[in-house]
């Protein structure tokens, strides 16, 4: 009786030990990789930033503070991912009603160099007025999403133009700066809401 | 429900302009269509369907339109939370007996349009197919509310 309770807590220590090497791969993949993921709590929204808006005024990581906030990084050279999630965001704003009040919705352009201030106004002003655009230059806006694990990238497409990739999830902050968590593009509608309700909540 | 559909069905073939479809051979393309963007939004997202009710392969391989600089077709994918899209350079295959739309991930999309098309408007392009050649069809721009976004999309809207 003894032999095979052994072997079972063999393999069980062998079956413990491939989880623990597909954890740690896995850890390996997504943090290894240059790709940071936010920690829940992270004050990282009030690291410091220089932006501006879509009339043209500076603003900084303390123009949003105070207030909870979503923040959604694209660009305006995007068919389908970011006016889907505008769209959305603006969804989800008609829905909070007066609530609305209470959250900030930020768009910051990750494509600076054709996103001016004048091209985000009219893109943000499409969806809804509530929203706030940011854009600056190159060097500001990799520097504030660094800050904040967010990804992007430059990639060339043929005949010399070229397209971002970049993080499709919305992340969701505290009014001091604290990472709350994200909307997901694959989420429903209503469980996005549900998170935003759960944020202002909180505050 | 079923008359309905019936009735629809019966009707269907009468009123063509309704059905919003083209045919070209044995390829059939249903509803092109355009999500409306912002104001001075420098690129449109084309939609549509293609039907290949015959026996052999075919391939789109290029959109052409006078209301664009250039139309180009599109991958586009959300993984690991990145969103990122490729440009589809051989052609969007349509096999022989299936349904392949341009949706669902793809798009055509309309860079630098000659002007601002809303709600209403109806934007003409030639597809053009490896075999069955070329159709003019038109797109039709229809509102983008947070609603349909929020819906998922319908069939063909993403």
């Amino acid at each position: 009786m003894k032999k095979p309770a052994s072997g079972l807590r063999t393999l069980r220590a062998v079956l413990w030990t491939l989880v623990a090497v597909a954890a740690a791969g896995t850890l390996y993949l997504t943090y290894g990789t240059g790709r940071q993921q936010a920690e829940a709590g992270e004050a990282f929204y009030a690291k410091p930033f220089s932006l501006v808006n879509q009339d043209g005024a500076a603003v900084s990581e303390a123009s949003f503070l105070g207030k909870p906030s979503a923040w959604f990084y694209g660009f305006t050279h995007c068919p389908d991912v970011c006016p889907t999630a505008l769209a959305e965001m603006s969804g989800i704003l008609e829905a909070l009603g007066p609530d609305a009040e209470k959250l900030q919705v930020v768009f910051v352009s990750v494509d600076p160099e054709r996103d001016t201030p004048e091209v985000m106004k009219d893109y943000v002003d499409y969806f809804d007025a509530r929203i706030t655009g940011l854009t600056g230059n190159l060097d500001q806006v990799s520097a504030m999403a660094k800050d904040r694990y967010i990804f992007f990238e430059k990639v060339p497409v043929e005949g010399g133009d070229y397209t971002m990739e970049h993080q499709a999830s919305i992340q969701l902050v505290t009014s001091d700066g604290r990472f709350f968590g994200t909307l997901a593009t694959e989420e429903g509608i209503d469980v996005r809401l549900a998170k935003v309700r759960r944020l202002i909540d909180q505050g | 429900m079923k008359t309905l559909l019936t009735t629809l069905l019966l009707l269907g073939p009468a009123i063509p302009a309704a059905a919003h479809e083209f045919t070209v051979g044995d390829l059939y393309v249903d509803h092109p269509m355009i999500e409306e963007a912002p104001p001075n939004a420098p690129v449109l997202g084309g939609y549509l369907s293609i039907a290949n009710r015959g026996g052999s392969d075919d391939r789109l391989v290029a959109i052409e339109s006078a209301a664009a600089r250039k139309v180009e077709l599109h991958r586009s994918s959300v993984t690991d939370g990145i969103a990122r899209m490729q440009q589809i350079t051989d052609g969007l295959a349509v096999p022989a007996g299936t349904t392949v739309e341009l949706g669902d991930g793809n798009h055509a999309m309309f860079l630098d349009p000659d002007r601002r098309y809303v709600a209403g408007d109806e934007i003409g392009a030639t597809l053009v197919f490896e075999n069955a050649g070329r159709v003019d069809v038109v797109f039709e721009v229809e509102k983008r509310s947070a609603e349909s976004a929020a819906s998922s999309h319908g069939d063909h809207a993403r």
